[in-house]
């Protein structure tokens, strides 16, 4: 599959202040990812070098395998792009606002835009200034979607969004990467990156903590794994596993997290009277904590 | 079963006392620390034309004989030519020749700031959202208004005292026969007057605020004002202002001279009077009224057409129409008073043949009984004042896009940043346009009702909306290349510094090049058709290469958030 994010060694730096250090990335087309990490952690930096709304300080960004830097215009029309804060124009209406982001983009297809503003249940006619939050991103969001544009980069798309129309808003989502498009979005909603993504990349620091499918990272956290016995077993026989931590022993049951492969856990369970295994797969949110305290990336491809 | 919440003791300590008066310590705290540039700016620039004013009397006026010629200039002037200088009493002390002369525009700027600060020390935070979180602190809303509003006065009375101070070391240092000497209570008084006449402008502005929002009380509290100060200081000379002059509480003071000698105290209680009504409006106001709730002033919406919603061009011409045409409204009222009340001077210059030589020998070469002569005389100087001031606006409404981050959105889609660039600083110069236009109509409505040539001055009107063009290209270029936020205050200082330098250089010998450097210096007599070409062509290619610097900066900059 192509590329169509493609980082390398992006690094942008504001005088003393730290904003990315040699994120290398790499998004395919046709799928849904995430950009996760804390506040400051550099994902709005890495987004605005990838639009040139900002220049790197050293390092490159490609997008369509267009670099950044070189042909701005080329990238921005193919993609629809919705910031983490923003403002429009406040005299307007959300549809006239609309239209001028249409007009911008040489026009667009009026009934998908329609359907756009019906699904997100936009009231055009009010000013900009009039709406409440959620509907100034739902105005953002319509905006950025009503190109059908190649390539979506949403910085918190769900900000402001009440639950059902975040709903909505996956549901488009998952009907764009159906339709072959890419999805590059920073969220806070672990629990709806883990539904909706792919892949899934944390950064830290400014640079990348890891990358990988969304699968594959809840394995890095510890399941929490309980193990009840018929009777007494030798619990240093278990605290020697690989990947065993946190153990504690009540009655005839072992408490403990394991990380990493869980047959050896199981080989040793075997050699004793087992009657219950209980396993509980991390969340995403957990991988993302405990990622935290880690250093170099590990990138794995899709 | 009934459950009790205790209150939970405050832990940590509380605000230090300089927190308190002066930091984050207090909501007064805050907005005492919040006016620390503007007072120092407003106060070094009063003392700065108080020392000024006393060396110019020193250094030119330094003997008996040359003072009373200076008295009897001051009471020969016509008063057209008195129309925005004080009232002429004692001017040949040094008190008196420094309110003739210059103190007369100190409440000018001390109004417009305490207009800026009042207008948006509530509305400007409500707006901004934070407001919202300071009321929902455990303090009453009327508490906040208050704090906000002593903690205005506590800045308007620290710089107060520093012109106190500074004109009393001024009458003392200065001092160089007998009457020039400024006693303490007479410099006292000044500073009192002084304060109190930014407040009164101040109240106007914070009394609105809560019902209009931050700019329309802004731009009211601002027209009351300017236009008080022209009414009484024309009134003498355009009878027809005498009936309305009488509103204006420059008028109202217009006895009280403490520095020469002079004392009206009574007259300065109605103003204290109006400024505490008006105070107490704001405060109960903002207490009352739900917070961030204001009521549009009345006006049509633009035509859907005129939105421009076809290209980022259009877009910036709409977005720049409303203040633009507000601008243009107001100038315009400017010049048709100004332009009207022409005949009546030009009728007072032919009654007089002394006038009339008079006239000649300080204008050589301008028929002061034409329209634009007149207008040369008493709308030019503020009329370049104002255009700057009106290109600081539009030149704002040119940076929102970037400030307020929707820049980021439109330069998402596949416009060139040169083209946004292009566009919208076309947009703010169409906006200038229009601005010069409403001028131009004001004028030759003026004109043509006082049966006087009206195609001379109108042309006239066009080398001020050049002059506008070369400071908002300077904001521009300050725009693109270092960050948009800078360039809105940058017009706005560079017409004020222009006007100062023009209107200080002369009289405190500096050398030439200050008077070389003011771009106003070298319009030449535009009301009267004579053109300084040199000097057009230089605002023309001021706007021409701001535009050309931004644009070039804004290609290399990064986006600002």
């Amino acid at each position: 599959m192509a590329a169509i994010i493609r980082t390398e060694r992006l690094t942008k730096s504001y005088g003393a202040h730290r904003g990315i250090v040699e994120v290398d990335l790499q998004v395919e087309q046709g799928e849904i990812f995430g950009f996760l990490g804390p506040n400051g952690a550099g994902k709005t930096t890495t987004i605005r070098t990838l639009l040139d709304l900002i220049r790197p300080t050293s390092g490159r960004a490609f997008v369509f395998d267009i670099e950044s830097t070189v042909d701005p215009v080329a990238i921005h029309r193919r993609i629809g792009y919705l910031p983490g804060e923003f403002t429009l124009y406040d005299r307007l209406t959300g549809g006239q606002t609309l239209a001028y982001f249409a007009n911008l983009r040489g026009g667009v297809d009026p009934a998908y835009q329609r359907s756009l503003v019906e699904r997100f249940e936009l009231d055009p006619s009010r000013r900009f200034r009039e709406y409440s939050k959620g509907n100034k991103q739902k105005v953002g969001l319509v905006a950025a979607l009503q190109h059908r544009p190649e390539l979506l980069i949403l910085d918190e798309p769900t900000s402001g969004l009440d639950p059902l129309v975040q709903q909505t808003f996956f549901a488009t989502l998952a009907e764009a990467k159906d339709e072959g498009r890419t999805v590059f979005m920073s969220s806070h909603v672990l629990s709806e990156v883990e539904k909706t993504c792919d892949r899934v990349a944390i950064i830290r620091d400014g640079s990348l903590a890891r990358v990988d499918r969304v699968e594959a990272l809840r394995d890095l956290a510890a399941h929490q794994v309980e193990l009840r016995f018929a009777g007494p077993v030798p619990a240093d026989a278990f605290a020697s596993l690989p990947g065993v931590s946190h153990l504690a022993a009540d009655d005839h049951t072992l408490r403990l997290h394991l990380a990493g492969p869980i047959g050896p856990l199981v080989q040793a369970a075997a050699r004793y009277e087992l009657v219950d295994f209980v396993s509980r797969e991390p969340s995403l949110e957990e991988t993302f904590l405990a990622e935290y305290g880690r250093a170099s990336a590990e990138v794995t491809p899709p | 079963m009934t459950a009790s919440v205790g209150r939970v003791p405050a832990a940590g300590h509380g605000p230090t006392v300089s927190g308190r008066f002066a930091g984050p310590g207090s909501v007064f705290g805050k907005t005492v620390r919040d006016s620390r540039r503007a007072t120092i700016v407003v106060a070094g620039l009063t003392g700065l034309i108080v020392v000024a004013a006393a060396q110019v009397l020193t250094a030119d006026y330094g003997t008996a004989q040359a003072r009373q010629e200076l008295k009897d200039l001051a009471l020969s002037m016509p008063p057209i030519l008195q129309g925005l200088a004080g009232k002429p009493v004692n001017v040949d002390t040094l008190g008196g020749f420094m309110t003739w002369k210059y103190g007369v525009f100190f409440p000018l700027i001390a109004g417009l700031w305490s207009i800026l600060a009042l207008s948006g020390t509530l509305a400007g935070e409500v707006r901004r959202g934070s407001l919202e979180l300071v009321a929902g602190l455990p303090v009453a809303r009327r508490r906040i208004a208050l704090e906000k509003l002593l903690g205005h006065v506590a800045v308007v009375t620290l710089a107060m005292g520093v012109v106190f101070v500074l004109t009393a070391i001024a009458g003392r240092a200065f001092a160089q026969l007998p009457g020039d000497e400024i006693g303490i209570g007479a410099a006292f008084a000044y500073a009192l007057w002084l304060g109190l006449m930014a407040l009164v402008a101040g109240s106007v502005a914070f009394a609105l605020a809560p019902f209009l929002g931050r700019a329309p009380a802004a731009g009211i509290a601002g027209a009351i004002m300017f236009a008080g100060f022209m009414l009484n200081g024309y009134q003498a000379a355009i009878p027809q202002f005498a009936p309305f002059a009488g509103l204006a509480w420059f008028a109202w003071t217009g006895d009280f001279i403490p520095l020469a000698g002079r004392y009206d105290w009574p007259s300065l209680v109605p103003v204290a009077a109006v400024t505490v009504t008006l105070f107490v409006v704001g405060v109960e106001a903002f207490a009352r009224r739900d917070v961030g709730a204001t009521s549009a002033i009345p006006w049509p919406s633009l035509p859907a057409p005129l939105l421009g919603l076809r290209d980022a061009f259009r877009r910036a011409v709409g977005e720049q129409l409303p203040p633009a045409l507000a601008w243009a409204a107001g100038l315009g009222v400017y010049g048709l008073v100004m332009a009207a009340s022409g005949r009546s001077f030009a009728d007072e210059l032919a009654r007089s043949p002394d006038l009339t030589s008079f006239f000649a020998s300080i204008f050589p070469g301008i028929d002061m009984t034409t329209e634009g002569g007149f207008l040369e005389l008493v709308f030019v100087e503020f009329g370049l004042v104002l255009i700057g001031l009106a290109a600081a606006t539009l030149v704002a409404w040119w940076a929102s896009d970037e400030t307020t981050g929707r820049l980021e959105i439109v330069l998402s889609t596949p416009l060139r940043r040169v083209g946004w660039s292009l566009s919208s600083g076309l947009g703010v110069f169409v906006g200038l346009a229009i601005v010069t236009a409403g001028m131009a109509l004001g004028i030759a409505a003026g004109a043509t009702a006082a049966g006087g040539d009206a195609t001379t001055p109108v042309a006239g009107t066009l080398v001020i909306g050049l002059y506008g063009a070369a400071l908002a290209g300077v904001g521009l270029a300050v725009g693109g290349l270092v960050g948009s936020r800078l360039a809105a205050p940058t017009v706005a200082a560079l017409t004020i510094l222009i006007w100062l330098t023009d209107f200080l250089a002369a009289d405190l010998r500096l050398p030439d090049v200050f008077h070389e450097i003011a771009l106003s210096s070298h319009i030449g007599a535009p009301m009267v058709g004579s053109w300084d070409v040199p000097g057009v062509l230089a605002c023309l290619a001021l706007a021409a290469a701001g535009l050309a610097a931004g644009t070039w900066g804004m290609r290399r900059r990064d986006v600002a958030r």
